[in-house]
């Protein structure tokens, strides 16, 4: 069987077993796993394909604490966006990245609505605004830059590039078009939420990566300087608002906007395509860490309070603490950006790095409670464990020849 | 040949042998027989440094911290360091023995063997050691046990380990330093020095890329650095000489290092610690040869310094010697003395170009008067020692009648004091009569100085007075003691029997070797034979009259409390460094506590923090119109400067 007629087979299964929940429960959970499992097996790049189905995995657990209306429903919204993450790297075709970006938004428009007993109508509309705002922003700039692929236009260039930017920064709240986080993150459900901050950031930031790479030009240089300065904004924006916040929710939503501006960065790479495995091994890195420790600390959100160590190696991982896996991620931001000669750039992330010890530290303090056997800990501890891989298997090898061949995929030769 | 055992003996042994006794501190059965196993370790460096004497010379070098680094075990065997190191074992020896003797029943003897042998492994060290660094590791080893063994009393519960008389207060001050406070004294006085040496050796590994005294090309590292690196980096060297070797103003904790054991005082008066640093400024001399830099700017200005330290240093303590009244004190000051005159005789190797053998006359004559010195001293301290335990007192006291019934130290001190102030013809005359010569040689030629002479003349004159004052107040013209306890001691006075007769072997040595000839030259010249014959009236002056009444107030308290130099020490530099720590706490520590901890950072990122944290106000119009405005603003942006592209 081909890749796409097993994706339609996992996506058959999880509508139906999202029909089927309406009678019986758990069949929503165990279909979207079934669908999971399904879409490993059809992902061609193993390290990356197990990360995503994990924190797939985690977040439909988290879901089961969830008491909604849509219950069983939930389970396959998120497996859909497991799937379309783990399928972006199956495809060198344009249309399906941006089918993919828009599969990973959607579903997450319902799922911010989640809260027990009714709906949470006004966050919906407000976190909706702003992503169909973004969208359509990313989707333009796309268009636009692949115009220009096929007839150059340097003023369309910038135009796409920057509204392609915008989209993303809006899509994934970067500061500082990152006034709606703050708000959706502390009156939303910590349990959706934690899926709005851990798996649906990775396709848009694999989807710009890819269109920017794609449709480099002369110009490209010269405007990633753009992306930095958004990028500084954002980590300074982020983790200074951070530390006078008290609630988690709210020192979790400017951690995100930190934690994205960390991200951004990645984008300089698109210039000199031949380092783009440079940047997808730190980017990627970046992004799994960051869903094991949003998800570690929303559920401590939920359930009040996690096994303090959890919390406190979560925290770690989050500051770059050697050698959890927060650490290699921002080392391999920080190799890229140096191959790249953003020399400034490396010295503020580590800067930032140092400002966000103490709230990370507080809220690892805040939500560190005694042990005590329940499902929370239990998906704390899975994301710890997650987390601690790189203490195992330094991700040097592995991950860097998954990255080069993806790298080969889309197109882009790679300089050894 | 495998050389490199022979230095493993010569540094390991005695330390290795001192590490049984250092563990059974809880038997005192062992503790009581151990000790001899430690003297055997000492006896073994003794064969060592005679084997190394008769039959090993030049450079040895075996890699340590990596060829590439300069930094390996390199060991030199060249005139002054195969002298000096049979002068260190076998005093080391010899106070060993004594030591058997005269440290039976103390309280801790694992505490005093250990650091004992360590103390003389660690000067070992020192001694043959070409290597800086690797003499530097020799260097604070001798601080750490010298530390050890002055502090050795610790627990401050017997008046006679005290310098100073109890109780006795001059101004806020009390002079008067129980064990505890010697110890502190001396280590503290010492970092001092050995801060700024340690920097100046960095400073020559960086420049000269070799720590190897003979093998740096000395003339281009002083070049390379210009009058005024020179300076700075001689002076900073010369601090861990001079401090180490109690040179003015650094001698105090000299004085109150008497309140260790006195067989301490002995090893560390003759031929370690203080000695070390005058070693180590003639073995630096010796291969820097400052006689044929005369063209190197700021080297004259050091040498100048070094001699003048040295000289008033040597005039100092005589003149101090001249009013204690303690038998070690005296002693110590005499030491500081001898010590000074020998950093004068080395510096005036600049002006001085006379070879003997291919040696600097100056800087033979300073190294015979170290090891000279290093014998008569010793044995006065163990002689010291013996009327200490003999009279249980630590001041000087004792008539003729005394004196006839302890005759071997009596002996002992007559020929040591007669030997070491110079008179002729015994052994000290020789090598003070080339003293002369030199400082002779300042006035009548470069740099045309007559200082020099006058000082060593005074010095050499009140010194003599000193040590026949010793003799007088503890033999012949002495208070009759409070108590006599004379039976035993026979290791004692083998001790010091065997150290004063070295004397008769060292007078012998200078007469027939070649390179000393220029010592019984000198000492046939009628300049030399005139400060010979005063030093020899001086010191029977001083034996007939050792104490003058209308004296012994002023000066001679002036001088017992070292012209208060203690003042300096312990009032005015704690008082500086009280000062300091006062002015950190109260404005740097707070000044930047407030900047960093309790104000400027923290308000800051508060302040925009909550400013961050102001625009979230909830209201979904006011957050479109902020995105809205920055994505209109970025895109304008975008399109003015994207048009023309």
């Amino acid at each position: 069987m081909t890749d796409l007629t097993m994706l339609g087979v996992a996506l058959i299964i999880l509508t139906l077993s999202a029909v089927c929940s309406f009678k019986f429960r758990p069949a929503g959970l165990i279909g979207a796993i079934v669908a999971l499992l399904i879409g490993l097996n059809t992902c061609n790049y193993f390290p990356y394909s197990i990360f995503v189905f994990l924190i797939g995995f985690v977040n439909l657990l988290s879901l089961v604490t969830l008491k909604s209306e849509i219950k069983g429903v939930d389970y396959a919204l998120v497996g859909l966006m497991t799937l379309a993450t783990m399928y972006i790297f199956n495809t060198s075709d344009f249309a399906f990245v941006l089918a993919a970006l828009v599969l990973v938004s959607v579903p997450t428009y319902i799922l911010v609505m989640l809260r027990e007993g009714g709906a949470n109508v006004e966050l919906g509309v407000k976190y909706i605004s702003f992503m169909v705002l973004a969208t359509v922003l990313f989707l333009i700039g796309a268009v636009i830059l692949f115009y220009t692929k096929t007839a150059f236009d340097g003023f369309l260039y910038v135009l796409g590039y920057v509204m392609l930017v915008l989209g993303l920064c809006i899509e994934i709240g970067v500061a500082p078009l990152h006034e709606w986080v703050p708000d959706v993150f502390a009156s939303g459900d910590p349990i959706p939420i934690s899926i709005i901050a851990s798996l649906a950031k990775i396709v848009p930031f694999i989807a710009a990566l890819w269109i920017l790479v794609y449709t480099a030009c002369d110009l490209t240089g010269s405007i990633t300087m753009f992306t930095a300065v958004l990028a500084v904004i954002s980590m300074f924006t982020g983790n200074i608002g951070a530390l006078t916040s008290k609630e988690p929710a709210r020192v979790l939503a400017y951690s995100t906007v930190a934690g994205m501006g960390y991200l951004l960065t990645c984008l300089v790479v698109v210039s000199k395509p031949e380092l783009i495995y440079l940047a997808l091994t730190g980017g990627l890195l970046f992004l799994f860490s960051n869903a094991a420790g949003k998800i570690g600390f929303f559920n401590a959100v939920k359930s009040e309070g996690a096994y303090s160590i959890l919390m406190f190696i979560l925290a770690f991982s989050f500051i770059g603490v050697p050698p959890l896996m927060g650490f290699w991620g921002k080392l391999f931001i920080l190799i890229t950006l140096a191959e790249m000669q953003y020399f400034w750039l490396v010295g503020i992330i580590v800067l930032n790095s140092v400002i966000s010890i103490p709230y990370y530290v507080r809220l690892a303090s805040e939500l560190g409670v005694s042990w005590e056997a329940n499902l929370s800990n239990l998906i704390c501890l899975v994301v710890v464990i997650i987390t601690l891989v790189t203490v195992l298997f330094v991700p040097v090898e592995w991950f860097f020849s998954s990255m080069e061949a993806i790298a080969h995929t889309v197109g882009i030769a790679v300089l050894k | 040949m495998n050389e490199w055992i022979f230095f493993l003996l010569l540094f390991l042994t005695p330390v290795v042998s001192s590490v049984p006794i250092a563990l059974a501190y809880k038997s005192k059965e062992w503790t009581e027989r151990l000790p001899y196993l430690s003297v055997f370790g000492i006896f073994v460096s003794v064969l060592m440094s005679l084997y190394i004497f008769f039959t090993m010379e030049g450079q040895y070098s075996w890699p340590w911290l990596g060829p590439e680094l300069g930094i390996n075990f390199v060991f030199m065997c060249d005139y002054l360091s195969r002298y000096m190191g049979v002068v260190t074992a076998v005093i080391a020896f010899f106070i060993a023995i004594y030591g058997l003797d005269y440290m039976k029943g103390d309280y801790r003897p694992s505490w005093y063997w250990f650091c004992f042998n360590l103390f003389t492994a660690s000067m070992l060290l020192v001694v043959y050691s070409d290597n800086l660094f690797l003499l530097f590791v020799g260097w604070e080893g001798l601080g750490a046990a010298s530390w050890g063994l002055i502090g050795h009393w610790f627990r401050d519960d017997d008046d006679i380990a005290y310098v100073g008389k109890a109780g006795r207060k001059v101004g806020p001050l009390e002079l008067s330093w129980p064990p505890s406070s010697g110890g502190w004294r001396a280590i503290s006085t010492i970092r001092f020095g050995d801060v700024p040496m340690f920097f100046a050796i960095a400073a020559i590994w960086v420049l000269a890329g070799n720590l190897n005294i003979s093998e740096i090309n000395w003339e281009s590292l002083f070049m390379g650095i210009g009058a005024a690196g020179t300076i700075i980096l001689m002076l900073c060297f010369l601090m861990g000489l001079f401090t180490k070797s109690a040179q003015v103003p650094f001698s105090e904790w000299l004085m109150t290092a008497m309140t260790g054991p006195t067989t301490v005082s002995a090893l560390l008066h003759s031929a370690t610690m203080v000695a070390a640093g005058a070693f180590v400024f003639l073995k630096v001399t010796w291969y820097i040869e400052p006689w044929n830099l005369h063209n190197v700017p700021g080297l004259e200005l050091v040498y100048t310094i070094v001699l003048f330290v040295g000289l008033l240093s040597g005039l100092y303590g005589a003149l101090c010697g001249s009013g204690m009244l303690e038998r070690k004190v005296l002693l110590a000051a005499s030491t500081m003395s001898s010590i000074g005159l020998m950093f004068a005789a080395g510096a005036a190797s600049f002006w001085f170009h006379h070879e003997i053998a291919g040696m600097n006359l100056a800087l033979l004559v300073g190294f015979w008067y170290m090891a000279t010195h290093a014998f008569a001293k010793a044995s006065l301290f163990l002689v010291a020692g013996h009327l200490i335990h003999a009279t249980h007192s630590r001041f000087l006291c004792g008539g003729l009648e005394f004196g006839k019934r302890i005759k071997p130290a009596f002996i002992a001190t007559i020929i040591a004091t007669t030997f070491l102030i110079g008179m002729p013809p015994l052994t000290a005359y020789w090598v003070k009569s080339g003293m002369d010569e030199v400082m002779e040689h300042l006035y009548l030629h470069e740099p045309h100085i007559v200082l020099p002479i006058i000082l060593l003349i005074l010095t050499s004159l009140t010194y003599s007075a000193i040590m026949a004052r010793f003799l007088s107040l503890n033999f012949i013209k002495g208070e009759k003691p409070e108590h006599e306890h004379l039976e035993g001691g026979g290791l004692m006075k083998l001790g010091y029997s065997m150290m004063v007769s070295v004397l008769f072997i060292l007078l012998f040595l200078i007469f027939i070797n070649e390179e000393t000839a220029g010592f019984v030259h000198a000492g046939y010249m009628s300049m030399s034979f005139v400060v010979g014959v005063g030093a020899l009236i001086a010191y029977l002056v001083a034996l007939y009259v050792p104490r003058i009444s209308i004296f012994s107030r002023v000066p001679g308290t002036f001088f017992n409390d070292r012209m208060y130099l203690p003042y300096l020490n312990d009032y005015i530099t704690p008082k500086i460094g009280f000062f300091i720590s006062y002015m950190v706490q109260e404005f740097g520590n707070r000044g930047i506590d407030a900047f960093f901890n309790t104000k400027v950072i923290p308000g800051l990122f508060g302040a925009i923090s909550k400013g961050i944290r102001k625009i979230q106000i909830g209201y979904l119009n006011v957050y479109v119109k902020i995105v809205l405005g920055f994505v209109m603003l970025f895109l304008i942006i975008a399109s003015i400067g994207g048009i023309g592209l």
